[in-house]
């Protein structure tokens, strides 16, 4: 039995609820600068519409900067969540329980961030309804064989699947907190609680809705990033046209997903106090995830390499050659060593494991991995088929500001959500301790 | 004319035994109900509960795919797209958008069923709801108004404490 289990159920409650009164200066000031932050993002994204997509750093021959780095990144991360959260219920993993509710909330956020960036993207923004299905005058309807077509359907699917499986386990959570809440809160958990009362019928209708919940949104998280990938690899775009870049993709999110969890849920343990509900156990179990996530990545990116590498084919050669010694090779390496190296040390050597290593690893996991997202963008793109078309990209004012900017939208989220709900799911916290006891 | 009584375990065991008592006496399922601010997982034939769930979903999944191959197939036809002497409706190149509204179909339709199997939004709000304390079992009984007594002993001899009549709440 770990330490936390010996909690007593009064000690529990009021620990995981603490958090959610009042608001300390030091919350008020971080979630104010986060907003400006985010303000930023909002007026440098007003500027580009009132200007056009000219102010963005993007031009012939790459289409694609900043933004779908973006893009790709933030639904990477999404795949902390659900995709864990999926997995280790589905396989009982009784470690889960104080993890889950962290995860499932960064892909909701994450998702929503990274849903915006076609919407960014975009020249006219304002027309961006035309990306769905209805009939209209212009006798124009989507492609539905269009590889963005797969985007809108496959990140509307996940992001519904998504908060729906946020949604379910925070129903006796929120039941409970409505008997002490007063107010807007009391409202909110009211509405959000539907009159649950704790009933053998409720408890068996959620614990069999989130087995099949579960299973289903497992295949659909997979779906998604197969799909992101898809958008490259359909192209004939030279690295890009790969067969097995679904699975690097999927690979890639749920490895960079699994760093961004591990940094939010030590941000959460230190500043909420939850040292005793989010043990060293838990870091350790999702550090040793972390690792085999790196070296399954570093075994995809290889493959990748060196399958194109021994082709030698003149037009891919060039893309893998400003990658590995040309223009983007302080970038790739710095990409192998923080994905790779860093990890494999921290996390490898079982002396050096620890909750601040297996953050730091971490950062660095999601630092590199932003950068694999860069690399597999822009110089594919940079340095086209036709010699005569290649051409450079550097990001604009605009695009830095709203890629800094939906860092600091995630953040506030995040804040404002573990302010009106407990983060460590409470319930479920009290079944852990009775099924090990 | 039926009440309700409830009687409150601190030990899951107890209330199982309460149960099969009461099972033994005559009552069903419809006329149990167990009530704990966590899950309580009970043995297999103690009080189980028919679930349709995972046909309602297979099914909710099946309809939200016929339905989205005939929005795209008849969608295509007519405004149709100039393909280049390709198909129109191709089976295959859709068959991400086909899948994904399936799937869709899956999670709509378990949030859905969830919400009718759990009884949430469907509550016959004369009937009372016990306040759980908490780590407490509660289990309330449908009974009808002259076995209140040996509804009440049976609760009473399987351990239950609090055994009251309960009344709906203002």
């Amino acid at each position: 039995m770990t330490a936390a289990t010996t909690i007593p159920y009064q000690q529990v409650r009021d620990d995981l609820w603490r958090p959610l009164a009042g608001a300390s200066k030091r919350y008020t000031l971080t979630l104010a600068l986060l907003c400006a932050v985010a303000l930023w993002g909002l007026i440098a994204w007003g500027y580009q519409i009132h200007k056009g997509i000219g102010v963005a750093g993007i031009r012939r021959p790459v289409f694609w900067g900043f933004y779908l780095v973006d893009f790709v990144f933030w639904i990477g991360i999404s795949h902390a969540g659900t995709l864990i959260s999926a997995i280790l219920r589905l396989t009982d993993a009784n470690w889960r329980k104080p993890v889950t509710r962290a995860a499932e909330a960064i892909t909701a956020f994450a998702l929503m961030i990274g849903g915006m960036f076609p919407l960014i993207h975009l020249g006219r923004v304002w027309l961006f309804y035309w990306l769905f299905p209805y009939p209209n005058s212009r006798l124009l309807w989507p492609n539905f064989r269009s590889p963005l077509m797969w985007d809108v359907t496959a990140i509307s699917t996940y992001l519904t699947g998504s908060l729906i499986f946020l949604y379910l386990p925070l129903i006796p959570d929120v039941a409970q907190l409505a008997e002490h809440a007063t107010g807007l809160r009391l409202r909110l958990y009211r509405v959000m609680a539907m009159g649950w009362s704790g009933s053998d019928r409720e408890w068996h209708a959620l614990e069999r809705a989130m087995k099949l919940m579960a299973g289903i949104i497992l295949a659909v998280a997979v779906s998604v990033h197969s799909v992101v990938a898809w958008d490259f690899a359909m192209a004939i775009t030279p690295m890009w046209h790969s067969t097995i870049f679904a699975p690097y993709f999927v690979v890639g999110a749920i490895f960079s997903g699994l760093a961004g969890l591990i940094v939010a849920l030590n941000i959460i343990r230190k500043t909420m106090h939850l040292e005793r509900y989010l043990t060293p156990h838990h870091f350790g179990n999702l550090a040793k995830l972390l690792l085999l996530m790196s070296l399954l990545w570093l075994y995809f990116t290889f493959a990748e390499h060196l399958t194109v590498w021994y082709g030698n084919e003149p037009k891919e050669m060039n893309v893998f050659n400003a990658r590995v010694r040309g223009h983007f090779s302080p970038e790739f390496w710095v990409m192998v060593f923080v994905n790779f190296v860093v990890p494999f040390v921290l996390l490898g050597i079982k002396r050096l494991r620890s909750i601040t290593t297996a953050t730091i690893a971490s950062i660095g996991v999601l630092i590199g991995m932003w950068l694999e997202r860069y690399l597999i963008i822009i110089p594919p793109l940079s340095l086209p088929r036709l010699a005569a078309a290649a051409g450079r990209y550097s990001p604009s004012w605009v695009e830095i500001s709203i890629t800094v900017a939906t860092f600091a939208s995630m953040g506030a989220m995040y804040l404002v959500f573990s302010k009106l709900f407990p983060i460590v799911s409470v319930w479920e916290f009290e079944a852990d301790e009775e099924e090990e006891e | 004319m039926s009440l309700y009584l409830t009687g409150t375990f601190r030990d899951k065991r107890e209330a199982i035994q309460a149960i099969e008592q009461l099972k033994a006496n005559g009552y069903g399922p419809e006329d149990l109900t167990v009530f704990s601010d966590e899950p309580v997982e009970l043995p297999r034939g103690v009080l189980d509960r028919k679930s349709y769930m995972s046909l309602v979903v297979v099914s909710g999944a099946v309809v939200f795919f016929l339905l989205v191959v005939a929005f795209v197939y008849y969608s295509q036809y007519n405004y149709p797209l100039v393909t280049g002497g390709m198909p129109i409706f191709s089976f295959w190149p859709t068959g991400v958008v086909f899948y994904e509204i399936t799937m869709l179909g899956a999670i709509l339709t378990t949030l859905g069923w969830f919400v009718w199997e759990s009884g949430l939004l469907r509550r016959d709000k004369g009937v009372p709801v016990p306040v759980i304390e908490p780590e407490a079992i509660c289990l309330r009984v449908r009974c009808a108004a002259q076995q209140y007594e040996a509804t009440a002993a049976v609760l009473e001899r399987a351990g239950a404490k609090n055994v009251a009549k309960l009344e709906k709440a203002a």
